[in-house]
């Protein structure tokens, strides 16, 4: 009897070896994650000069001696302004999921499992918000809060929770309409443990997933906000800003506006790679 | 049908309801004082106060807010901080351009992600050399994507210009392609596209992805259904079960998709087009921003609002159109 | 088509090998078929699931999906083509001039966008012709239907449709893979009796697949059984019915529910599949699980040899794969009675007090469809008493209400009015699904270990206690380190029932626990529950839409349809004589094996 419960019914070995290259590429996506997250943290300490203090020569081109990705107009070092950059970029760009995660999971798994008028209530009030243009009433909420980094993380926020309220309400829903629910609930298993053990396990693999493919879309929001001076104020470098600030110069320095919006890119590129690899490896688990 | 029409089109009013007061409320608490739009910093304390009452600016909130909604109806949205015009004037002004650029952007995006999807689903040989390259564009910020473009196709191979709409002042509709064909100016016509192709495709990368990858998905679950399998059994032709059976049934999620990346486009837009210096009203709300021009900032947001809003209602009439199971 | 020989078969098959990638893994779904659909003749193919009978009639199709990279060896001629390396153009041509097909499911094999009337031009190319093919299923009013869309078709007509695009350029060969699964019994005959029809107005051959005998036994005239991918026996339907000579038949035969089945044994069931695809490949597949395998069966395959030692297959004599004698495998067919007694008829009813009252009980729903909302009266006013130690049977088909009830009584949903009181214990409930019935994400001990919650017991009692009920449905201690996923079907099904059964309920309820099981594992769980309630004189309720099935559980059979219950009675009045109509025409609908003894 407990041989057919291990022994699967056509297992053939060079599969699994298919499956785990699968896994390794997987997980090194997944690594290149952290990579980039630890590089965002220690960015002031990678950084080699002051981002924001004229530091050499006007405009140096790419690979100069002691400024690799060059100087900017005012002689300050690229590197240095791009790595603080990406910092505040992927900073900005967690907190805001986190926090859509957050809102969007709390009213997702009140509405899917409470079900009923309050469900309604929730789902409606998510609705109205999906059916509005997000973007441009971020910008209006931007524009009415007073400008700078805070407010436009803020005014994001308050438009992007909905997103995740909808997926993860579904999922809790049809998590709580699956027959093991009701079998827990036969069994005599108070509401609560019901919920927090027989529903939000569920759920949480389609949040991380959720969450995980949304950071590159954040991450390329923030930068064009960011481009259109919906970010910090002048000296401080972020990478939409730096790229909007020095427009002119593309076609005579071009790598000055164009280094920080590469940057973007590459945040943007690990960002969604990571994510379909943790997609990847939630759904090789089920 | 009917009863189903009559819902979306009250919802769509009630969506239209809730951005205006949404951007009202914005527009009250916002710290621009609109009544220095009318008379400049200058003004005597006197003269204010005469403006304000004018304006409404004494009367409790909601009575403002039915003003609001009155003069808006009216095509009145107050006056620019920085233009000092009038909201509306200058929306007339700028609006056409940028629908122009939005709607060649979005024929483009749908005829990418039909591409993108197709060749997929399908598996066209090659289709992948398509589909890459396609994928990563889609990842990078659009102004990137402007700069590298501009690069490329002007500075160094000089084929396509990199700013304007390529006119100097448009005709009665307003969009360049239509009026130089109206007026049956062949140069014009051709400078209207070469200016119009590099923003367009630029705009139409990132939407083309989302579009094409829901339609591929639906494509490639209605190739596995059993119904397809059917349509194959009758031994039609492999492009008549394509067109009768597999199209219909895949289209309705990546339509819902193309009404949302339109509202997505519309904020993209804002950014492809102060690189692009296209007159727009993207260029004019990236103008209002910095000088905190609000009474702009809230006319451009209502104006692209109700375009996405209807929009999006629209898509769901059409998909209820081509479901015979939605509209019981 | 003229140009085919009339003698020809309309189909054969030769040496056919399918290897097929599913999720990554490569399988060899077919070893090796040979078969020839001969003109006008009705082939009933047999199986159980993973048999490959599903992929040899896409094969025959020529419709092996190919994102399952499938990989074909061998022949399949039909009128004159090479199904397998005839030209795409070629392969379109059969299946339109010499091909039909009806399909299990009727919903999602009918396009939900197009009008039934078009689906079926599609394949006619003709109007005229298609109302009149209508007319010819059984569609009454075929005009008025014909601009209907499928979803506004009850499950039966969407079935007919079906049939009529199958017939559709009077085809000389119509494969029904399943086609009377996904329907009631009632409107199972009524299929069957149409494919019967077709067969006998066109001409046409039929390949019927299905996975139970009785319904091959009902109008095939040859019957092929399939196992692990390949034929174990054919023969003439009743030579293989009533002297079956493969040790599989013989176990599908005895295992099968019918009518007549004793209630008072066990139920034969065949043994579990033990061995790894390694080994099954070498030998006789079915080795593993034969009562007569010896060391030859485990070491060759055997071949598939006429029964009466002739040598060649062809045509219409009996064939069998198997390595032993004929008669031995015939002795194992007179087994049968031999099974171990068991309990019937449990306790009296008068003397204790009731374990379910319902009274007066009727359900509505509203139903959401397509924006409109419906209201569904599912009971209609049901009064029920069951005894301390009773055993019922509730049979309906589908929207009847008889799962509505089960779930009421559970208290899973509010009633709309009448009284429901469930004595001191409560019920517990065994669900359809197993598998999503058990929490995927908790191993079997937490599912089991829970239910102990309230009897705050430690650790250690809480595990020993969880053993005690594992060892009670048959499967090891190790089990409860395991996740559902990781277990079989049958298996799941164990694990479901000792969760409901640990702690002794006042009512054990079961939802169709077996539907989903193939005929042997469906016994074994019936076995199971009986067994159960003779130990721990437990009161169940069974729901299901199986007669036989009925009958073997309950004491007492109820007969539920439209919300309403409209025979009530012991098992052997209900199904022997029954007084209405309703409980008439279902067992008139039955598919029984008459052959057999």
């Amino acid at each position: 009897m407990s041989a057919d419960l291990t022994a699967r019914r056509f297992g053939v070995p060079q599969v699994t070896i298919a499956r785990f290259a699968g896994r390794r590429l997987n997980l090194a996506l997944v690594g290149l994650l952290i990579v980039v997250t630890l590089v965002a943290l220690f960015a002031r300490v990678l950084a080699p000069d002051n981002p924001v203090q004229p530091i050499g020569a006007l405009n140096l081109p790419l690979g100069s001696e002691g400024h690799l990705l060059g100087t900017d107009g005012i002689g300050r070092d690229i590197l240095s302004r791009t790595l603080i950059g990406i910092q505040t970029s992927w900073f900005s760009a967690l907190v805001v999921v986190a926090s859509g995660l957050v809102i969007g999971g709390i009213i997702g798994v009140a509405a899917g499992v409470s079900g009923g008028w309050l469900d309604n209530l929730l789902m409606r009030l998510t609705d109205l918000f999906l059916a509005l243009p997000g973007t441009l009433v971020a910008i209006a909420l931007v524009a009415a809060l007073g400008f700078g980094l805070q407010n436009t993380l803020i005014g994001i926020a308050i438009v992007w929770w909905p997103y995740y309220a909808r997926i993860i309400r579904g999922e809790a829903r049809a998590m709580a309409a699956r027959p093991h629910v009701e079998a827990a609930r036969l069994a005599g298993i108070s509401r609560t443990r019901v919920v927090f053990r027989h529903i939000l396990p569920g759920v949480v693999p389609t949040a991380i997933v959720t969450a995980s493919l949304d950071i590159g879309n954040v991450v390329i929001l923030l930068a064009g906000l960011s481009f259109l001076g919906l970010g910090q104020a002048a000296p401080a470098p972020e990478l939409g800003a730096d790229t909007a600030r020095n427009l002119q110069q593309l076609l005579t320095q071009w790598w000055v506006p164009v280094v920080p919006g590469l940057a973007v890119l590459l945040l943007s590129l690990v960002a969604n790679l990571g994510g379909d690899a943790i997609r990847n490896l939630l759904a090789g688990r089920r | 049908m009917t009863r189903f029409l009559l819902r979306r089109t009250g919802s769509a009013v009630v969506l239209v309801l809730v951005l205006t007061a949404v951007v009202f409320v914005l527009q009250a608490v916002s710290p621009g004082d609109p009544v220095k739009a009318y008379l400049g910093n200058n003004a005597s304390p006197a003269a204010i106060a005469a403006q304000r009452q004018a304006l409404g600016l004494n009367d409790p909130l909601p009575v403002q807010y039915f003003h609001y909604i009155v003069h808006a109806l009216q095509g009145n949205l107050g006056m620019s901080l920085r233009t000092r015009r009038p909201v509306m004037a200058d929306l007339h002004d700028f609006l056409p351009a940028t629908v122009e650029l939005v709607a060649v952007a979005f024929v483009l995006a749908l005829l990418l992600g039909s591409l993108y999807a197709v060749s997929g689903s399908l598996r066209w040989p090659g289709g992948a050399f398509f589909r890459g390259p396609l994928l990563v564009l889609a990842t990078a910020p659009p102004f990137l994507l402007a700069l590298g473009g501009i690069i490329l196709f002007y500075a160094q191979l000089q084929v396509l210009p990199a700013a304007g709409r390529g006119v100097d002042s448009t005709g009665p509709s307003g969009f360049v392609l239509i009026d130089s064909i109206l007026g049956g100016d062949a140069t014009e016509f051709v400078a209207g596209v070469q200016h119009l192709v590099l923003p367009a495709v630029i705009l139409s990368i990132a939407p083309s992805i989302s579009i094409g990858r829901i339609l591929r998905s639906s494509l490639d679950s209605t190739l596995a259904s059993d119904y397809v399998r059917t349509a194959r059994s009758k031994g039609l032709r492999p492009i008549v079960v394509l067109g009768k059976h597999v199209v219909r049934n895949s289209l309705g999620p990546g339509l819902s998709m193309a009404g949302l990346q339109l509202g997505f486009m519309f904020a993209g837009v804002v950014v492809v087009e102060q690189v692009f210096s296209w007159p727009g009203i993207g260029n004019y709300l990236a103008a209002s921003i910095p000088t905190s021009d609000f009474p702009a900032i809230a006319g451009v947001t209502l104006v692209l609002g109700i375009i996405y809003i209807v929009a999006n209602a629209l898509v769901d009439v059409l998909q209820a159109l081509a479901d015979p199971r939605l509209n019981a | 088509m003229s140009a085919t020989d009339e003698k020809a078969p309309a189909a054969s098959i030769a040496n056919l090998t399918v290897a097929l990638t599913r999720d990554g893994v490569r399988a060899e779904v077919l070893r090796g078929v040979d078969l020839k659909i001969q003109r006008g003749e009705i082939v009933g193919l047999v199986g159980e699931s993973g048999s490959g009978k599903s992929v040899l009639a896409l094969a025959l199709m020529g419709l092996l999906p190919s994102s399952s990279r499938p990989e074909t060896t061998g022949t399949i001629t039909i009128a004159g083509t090479d199904m397998i390396d005839g030209s795409a153009e070629q392969i379109r041509a059969v299946r339109r001039h010499e091909l039909g097909v009806i399909f299990q499911d009727p919903m999602t094999s009918l396009n939900p966008t197009m009008r039934v009337g078009r689906q079926i031009t599609e394949a006619t190319g003709d109007k005229a012709e298609s109302l009149r093919l209508m007319s010819a299923v059984g569609i009454q009013d075929a005009a008025l239907r014909f601009t209907v869309y499928p979803h506004e078709l009850s499950g039966g007509l969407r079935q007919r449709i079906m049939a009529a695009i199958a017939s559709a350029g009077r085809p000389s060969l119509i494969i029904a893979d399943e086609p009377t699964t996904a329907l009631d019994v009632t409107v199972q005959a009524q299929v069957l009796d149409l494919l019967r029809q077709l067969r006998d107005e066109f001409g046409c051959s039929v390949v019927l697949i299905t996975h139970d005998l009785a319904v091959a036994a009902q109008i095939a005239d040859r019957i092929a059984v399939l196992y692990a991918g390949r034929i174990a026996e054919l023969g003439p339907a009743d030579v293989v019915l009533r002297e079956p000579t493969h040790p599989y038949t013989v176990g599908l035969l005895n295992s099968r529910l019918a009518l007549d089945t004793p209630r008072d044994t066990v139920l034969q069931t065949l043994r579990p599949e033990t061995a790894t695809v390694a080994e099954r490949m070498r030998g006789c597949a079915y080795s593993s699980r034969c009562p007569l395998a010896d060391d030859t069966c485990r070491a060759q395959q055997p071949p598939l040899l006429a029964v009466d030692g002739s040598g060649a297959v062809d045509g219409s004599e009996h064939v069998r794969a198997c390595w032993r004698d004929a008669a031995t495998v015939r002795e194992l067919a007179l087994t049968r009675s031999d099974a171990p007694r068991i309990l019937v008829s449990g306790s009296s009813t008068e003397s204790a007090a009731p374990a379910v009252v319902v009274e007066g009980v009727h359900q509505r729903f509203v139903v959401r469809s397509g924006g409109r909302k419906r209201e569904v009266h599912a009971l209609r006013g049901i009064d029920l008493t069951i005894g301390a130690g009773e055993a019922v049977s509730i049979v309906g088909e589908s929207g009847s209400g008889k799962s509505t009830l089960l779930r009421a009584i559970a208290g899973l949903v509010p009633v709309t009015s009448g009284r429901v009181d469930v004595a001191r214990g409560g019920a517990q409930m065994v669900f359809q699904d197993a598998g999503s019935s058990l929490t995927p994400w908790l191993s079997v001990g937490e599912i089991l270990g829970e239910r102990l919650l309230p009897l705050r017991l430690g650790k250690t009692e809480t595990a020993a206690r969880v053993t005690t009920a594992l060892e009670a449905i048959g499967l090891p201690a190790s089990v409860s380190r395991v996740r559902p996923a990781d277990l079989s079907g049958g298996q799941r099904q164990r694990v479901a029932l000792a969760r409901a059964t640990m702690i002794p309920p006042a009512v054990l309820l079961c939802d169709e626990p077996t539907s989903a099981l193939d005929a042997s594992l469906a016994a074994s769980v019936l076995n199971l529950i009986r067994g159960m309630r003779e130990e721990l004189s437990m009161t169940v309720l069974f729901v299901t839409h199986d007669l036989s099935v009925a009958r073997l559980m309950g004491d007492r059979v109820v007969v539920m349809t439209e919300g309403r219950i409209v025979e009530d009675g012991t098992a052997d009045q209900v199904i022997h004589h029954p007084e209405h109509p309703y409980t008439r025409s279902l067992l008139a609908s039955v598919p029984e094996i008459e052959a057999v003894r």
